[in-house]
């Protein structure tokens, strides 16, 4: 049977399955226990066609789509079509043989019957805090393999035609740390999916199961046709482009990434072959995590306006060797990948600035700065986990500043209250400010980075950091100067502090010490000789930067100085 | 004796004046006057006074409804603000929740915030997590920034420190020395605007309120002055976000409460005029020229929310949860590039306005949409003020929509409409479904000038099964001022254990909330006997960061109250969420109280039964286009000629000076005894 599709269904239908992973993402949002899927929203819901192509994601965290096109893919290499039955749910971390990019983000997938076939399936990804291994929050950078991240769970089925398996719920909650709380975002999932199931049948039944899947089709098609269209308004042409991580986790010198782009009529080819072997640490990307980072660094440059699905994938080609960094095999550790993602969204934005300079951004804070404290709370006797990830400055772009303190590419979590943190762990913030001078110069100024300070109260406290930056400063576009690295420091106002390496695991902390992370700013845009003299006056009231920066960058003299307010504490 | 309620908006003044004794009521529109709202008021009163030959002594109430906090807001042009806040943490209004504003467009913006970081001084002083201060803060070292803010020709001040929720000693200490050497300037602290736990929410509400503060209070004065020339003698009530009212004065004290008032009257008078039809379980749907606003309202009570933002800023306050979505008559058709009809948000504004205007306006949109499906009337187009000419929206339309898609124009306008309608579903779904809601339990109230064009079809699309069209639907807003109550909320928040609480905790948090409120409703002039409270509890699961809201007894708690709220815990989560946990520690997070002047109901007018046909009330016989039928001839009726009537097949449309009514085939309606049109979907 053929349909004539029509552009207006097409947006309805468009619209009710986004409407369909939105509801998702509120069921689980609401109902999940941890704070680090409720506040932070450390979590995203999706459908997916029968054959695994992304139809529509309710869009959180950029990161985790390369999760949720594994997981399908993966079911259905396990699963024969007639072991699968309405009712059954699929539970899955692996990043060998479950699709996900690293073990805390826990997937389940259901499928969609209608009709005695499977029509679709909804998906939902969530950040469990602690999925065991050898570090609390299971997310150290410098591990050696995989098996000690924590369990590693291949797309089983956690519920039968609607039966928990309760033993294979068991053995997950008996190998993560603070279970209870586990169990609880586990039903928020199961729920979420549940939701989903149902409003995919609804759609079914309102629409048919003939046309619905037809415009699911249709849907891939048409955003496959908008993404060749922008891509053919940019000029034919090969870029390359490098980054570095500051090392490979443990302890080596800075690590290269590279990407070869070219630009090929409506097509765009990524080239990442020439990637070093994978690496010791944790920093390792699986394949899906890659194709995460190029999907959502074009759809930004390219037209941010494309639909959540798959069919834009069908204009972009890759090529990756296994067994690198870029595209890691078993039993390689994972868990430290997001700044690898980051990076990788860096070269590919650093390669694209060479032929849309005015589309992209300058080089972000671009690091997925993880803070983890653990430890028994003296008030309750408990083992208690915290884990945050600080924001810091987004790169300045052709015609404005940088964004300052804000997650940038892969992520978008929120931070946690400060008076939510203080009240359920032994911890107090002693100052959570944006840095000056930490944005680079230009004549747009990048964003600025966050310096947070933690004093550790009345026990000794587990410390893990994850992040990146440290050693090589995010870079400027046409003349704008770098901006401020990061760094960990411990007691940082005291005779003498101490610097921490940016993927150390397990450091103890004393009662009453300061742990301060400091992330870091972004790059700026153009000379900053040219930039607005009102912008660098306001700049200097409000204590975005410092005298010596107005004398060194911008080219002030003291007596210029002189008439202008500078901001005092 | 009368009523007269005034609703300000961008376009248009509404006012509506009520016969309080026969319950008959008139409606009056005027051009708003934005650089000085209040003329318009002045003038609305004047004029529809004389029109009745009514005098201006005979009004005992005067509601306003206005829109000049929420324009302060997004002109950012409110009054100079500074902040005092604790040591190390001035940043946080900047810093806010560390997210990005778009996902994937890298150039849209942070909203920029209402006090600048040189404005924001930190002083030393501190309270733990557990309400004990661990710093004390120096009178002295206050009174030197204030004298130093001073200088820098600051008009207002917000105060807010970590954990002032629990204790306020601190900013209480400020707001001494404030009076001690600054007593002129206009002051909130966070301790009494919000006493609730999350500090980037508690002070983004603070500095709402003293940004607001200094140039609503000139509003109000000026206002009050204008109403007094007329020659009206009480004091104004003006709307709160609410649903509430509440005198000057409070208004001047809490401005942030008026901040995104303007869609709550309407939602007022939607839950008035269904209570009166018999219908509880409403969706309130208010269509106007850009934006589409949604609520819900489940038995007689309006949703309310506290996560709202205003322009971007998060405002704690609780507000009616209104959902808005850009879609309005005036929202932009196109075909993108890869094909597919997108509506909205986009919107053609007054000017050039729609295509059908003729005022330079080449692309369609919405409305245009309704006149060449013949829906709407080109000759009598805001009961006949504006010109409008169909020959221009068609040339739109097959233009820019149905030569791209390949379609009749009768085939583009009805797609035109069915996206707008699939936008605004997608709104009513984030009020329903998301929370647990199913729209088939409801009844859709429509209103606004271009609700009752598409409420039907809504409906339709959303499973519901009757919506009901109010007599007056384009003035509902003002009508909504005449029945609302005056109405404060009241909060404490104290994190504790379900298990190691009982009713003595509750009674005694509860009863020092019910005192301010006792004691407010007072300043109010409300006498006792019409004073009422209702206290709600907010709980969750320990370690979850949601919570939910649980009713209590207004009156002192017993055991077995108690003991209920767990049980009604667990029925609110398994509603919300799915499933619930009865094993699993609860804990109480909030606690509040709102207190309620409550205000005599006008008795609505009712009108005769139609002893003819329907076909007295016919104007004419006009081509309009449906779906299901094509074009088809298809009577219009006057709906001020249309008395009670039992049941009415579609299609049909019908028309009054405000609103156009779309019944489409297979649907059938009847008109109530208050004039509402109740249709059958």
């Amino acid at each position: 049977m053929s349909i004539k599709f029509d552009g207006v269904l097409l947006e309805i239908i468009e619209n009710t399955f986004m409407s369909i992973a939105e509801e998702m993402g509120a069921v689980l949002v609401k109902s999940a226990y941890s704070t680090n899927i409720k506040e932070r929203k450390d979590c995203s819901c999706a459908i997916f066609d029968a054959e695994g192509n992304t139809i529509a994601q309710a869009e959180h965290i950029p990161m985790h789509l390369g999760s949720l096109l594994g997981m399908v893919r993966d079911i259905r290499k396990n699963y024969a079509p007639e072991d699968i039955h309405e009712g059954d749910m699929f539970i899955a971390n692996d990043p060998y043989n479950g699709g996900g990019t690293h073990l805390p983000d826990i997937a389940i997938a259901s499928p969609v019957f209608w009709e005695n076939e499977v029509v679709a399936y909804v998906i939902n990804i969530a950040h469990h805090n602690d999925v065991g291994g050898r570090v609390p929050g299971s997310n150290a950078a410098d591990s050696e393999t995989i098996y000690e991240e924590g369990i590693r769970i291949p797309p089983v089925k956690i519920f039968r035609k609607g039966q928990l398996d309760d033993d294979i719920l068991r053995l997950i909650l008996l190998n993560c740390r603070i279970n209870e709380i586990r169990r609880g975002d586990l039903h928020a999932q199961f729920a979420c999916n549940r939701k989903g199931i149902q409003r995919v049948q609804e759609a079914c039944k309102k629409f048919g199961k003939t046309t619905l899947t037809a415009y699911m089709k249709e849907l891939l098609n048409y955003s496959e046709r908008k993404i060749r269209q922008a891509i053919s308004q940019i000029p034919n042409g090969t870029f390359e482009f490098t980054d570095y991580l500051d090392s490979d986790g443990r302890g080596s010198a800075p690590v290269p990434i590279h990407v070869k782009l070219e630009i090929r009529d409506t097509e765009i080819f990524l080239d990442f072959t020439k990637n070093c072997p994978q690496v010791k640490g944790a920093l390792n990307l699986t394949e899906t995590a890659l194709l995460a980072c190029i999907y959502y660094s074009l759809k930004c440059i390219v037209e941010p306006s494309l639909p959540s699905n798959g069919g834009y994938y069908r204009a972009i080609k890759y090529k990756v060797e296994p067994g690198t960094l870029v595209a890691c095999k078993d039993p390689a550790a994972v868990a430290g990948r997001t700044d690898t993602a980051q990076r990788v969204v860096d070269v590919i934005f650093g390669a694209m600035a060479q032929v849309v300079p005015k589309r992209v951004v300058a080089g972000c804070n671009s690091a997925i700065t993880s803070i983890v404290f653990g430890g028994e709370n003296p008030k309750t006797n408990k083992f208690y986990i915290y884990l945050e990830t600080v924001a810091g400055g987004s790169g300045a772009r052709f015609n404005k500043d940088g964004l300052d303190a804000v997650q940038v590419h892969m992520t978008n979590t929120s931070n946690l209250p400060i008076e939510s943190l203080e009240s359920e762990y032994p911890l107090m913030v002693e100052q959570y400010k944006m840095i000056t001078d930490s944005g680079g110069a230009g004549k747009y100024r990048g964003g600025l980075g966050i310096r947070k300070d933690i004093r550790i109260l009345d026990h000794q406290c587990i410390f893990s950091v994850k992040a990146d930056r440290q050693k090589l400063p995010p870079w400027g576009l046409e003349g704008g100067k770098t901006g401020a690295a990061g760094k960990i420091v411990i007691n940082p106002d005291s005779a003498d502090p101490i610097i921490l390496d940016s993927k150390k695991s397990n450091t103890l902390l004393a009662p009453g010490t300061i742990l301060s992370c400091q992330t870091p700013g972004s790059g700026g845009y153009g000379d900053a000789r040219e930039r607005s003299r009102e912008l660098i006056v306001l700049d200097l009231e409000q204590g975005m930067i410092s005298r010596s920066s107005a004398i060194e960058d911008y080219g002030l003299t003291e007596a210029e100085l002189s008439a202008i307010k500078i901001f005092s504490e | 004796m009368y009523r007269i309620g005034i609703d300000v908006g961008g376009t248009f003044t509404d006012v509506t004046l009520l016969n309080a004794d026969t319950g008959k009521y008139y409606t009056y529109k005027l051009s708003s006057t934005p650089h000085d709202q209040s003329v318009a008021i002045m003038n609305g009163t004047k004029e529809i006074l004389e029109l009745y030959n009514i005098s201006a002594r005979d009004v005992n109430y005067f509601g306003h409804g206005t829109t000049v906090a929420t324009n302060i807001i997004i002109e950012r042009k409110g009054a100079k603000t500074a902040l005092l806040t604790t040591r190390g943490f001035r940043d946080i209004l900047e810093i806010g929740r560390q997210t990005r504003p778009s996902l994937y467009n890298l150039f849209e913006e942070k909203p920029e915030t209402l006090v600048k970081r040189s404005l924001r001084r930190e002083l030393n002083e501190r309270v733990r997590s557990d309400g004990s201060v661990a710093k004390a803060i120096e009178p002295k070292e206050i009174i030197a920034a204030l004298e130093k803010i001073k200088q820098e020709g600051v008009e207002s001040l917000a105060v807010c420190f970590l954990f002032s929720f629990l204790n306020s000693e601190n900013e209480k200490a400020v707001e001494d020395c404030i009076k001690q050497v600054w007593p002129e300037v206009y002051y909130s602290l966070s301790s009494a605007i919000l006493p609730e736990f999350r500090e980037f929410e508690r002070l983004s509400t603070t500095v709402i309120n003293s940004y607001l503060g200094p140039k609503m209070k000139i509003y109000i004065d000026n206002m009050q002055e204008r109403v007094k020339e007329v020659g009206v003698t009480v004091e104004p009530y003006i709307t709160q976000s609410n649903g509430g009212v509440m005198s000057i004065s409070s208004t001047v004290e809490t401005p942030v409460q008026t901040a995104l008032s303007g869609p709550s009257a309407g939602v007022v008078g939607a839950i008035y005029v269904a209570e009166s039809a018999g219908f509880k379980n409403i969706i309130t749907y208010d269509m106007g020229g850009t934006s589409t606003d949604v609520s819900l309202v489940n038995n007689g009570t309006a949703e309310y929310t506290t996560k709202r933002k205003v322009c971007g800023l998060p405002s704690g306050v609780p507000m009616i949860d209104v959902h808005a979505v850009g879609a309005g008559g005036g929202s932009i058709a196109r075909v993108d590039s890869a094909g597919a009809l997108k509506v909205g948000p986009e919107s053609a504004g007054s000017v050039p306005g729609p295509a059908c205007y003729g005022l330079g306006g080449d692309n369609p949109v919405v409305t245009d949409a309704n006149l060449v499906l013949g829906r709407i009337n080109p000759k009598h187009f805001l009961g006949g003020r504006m010109q409008i000419k169909a020959k221009y929206a068609e040339k739109a339309i097959r233009e820019k929509v149905a030569g791209k898609l390949g379609m009749s124009v009768e085939e583009a306008a009805q797609g035109i409409i069915r996206v707008v309608n699939s936008n605004m579903s997608r709104a009513i779904r984030v009020i329903t479904v998301e929370r647990g809601y199913n729209p088939s339990d409801f009844t859709l109230v429509a209103y606004g000038g271009a609700g009752p064009l598409h409420a039907v079809h809504l409906a339709q699309d959303m499973g519901i099964k009757t919506v009901l069209i109010p007599s007056a639907p384009g003035v509902l807003c003002a009508f909504g001022l005449l029945t609302a109550d005056i109405k404060k909320s009241y909060v404490k928040t104290w994190l504790s254990k379900y298990d190691e609480a009982g009713p003595e905790l509750l009674n005694s948090i509860f009863k020092p909330l019910i005192k301010q409120g006792n004691a407010w409703l007072a300043s109010e002039n409300v006498p006792e006997a019409n004073r009422k409270f209702n206290n709600i509890v907010e709980m969750r699961y320990i370690g979850q960061n949601y919570e939910l809201q649980v009713s209590v007894r207004s009156g002192a708690i017993s055991q077995s109250d108690f003991e209920e709220l767990k049980t009604k815990f667990f029925k609110e989560h398994e509603k919300n969420y799915g499933y619930f946990n009865p094993t699993a520690p609860v804990q109480f997070v909030n606690f509040r109280t709102e207190a309620i002047g409550i205000v005599a109901k006008p008795n609505l007018a009712t009108i005769e039964k139609m002893t003819d046909n329907i076909k007295k009330a016919l104007i004419e016989t006009r081509e309009v286009y449906f779906a299901e039928t094509g074009t088809i001839d298809c009577p219009v009726y006057d709906r001020y000629k249309i008395g009670q009537i039992d049941r009415v097949q579609g299609p049909c449309i019908i028309e009054q000076m405000d609103s156009t009514t779309v019944i489409p085939p297979n649907t059938h309606f009847k008109v109530d005894c208050y004039g509402n049109i109740i249709v059958t979907v």
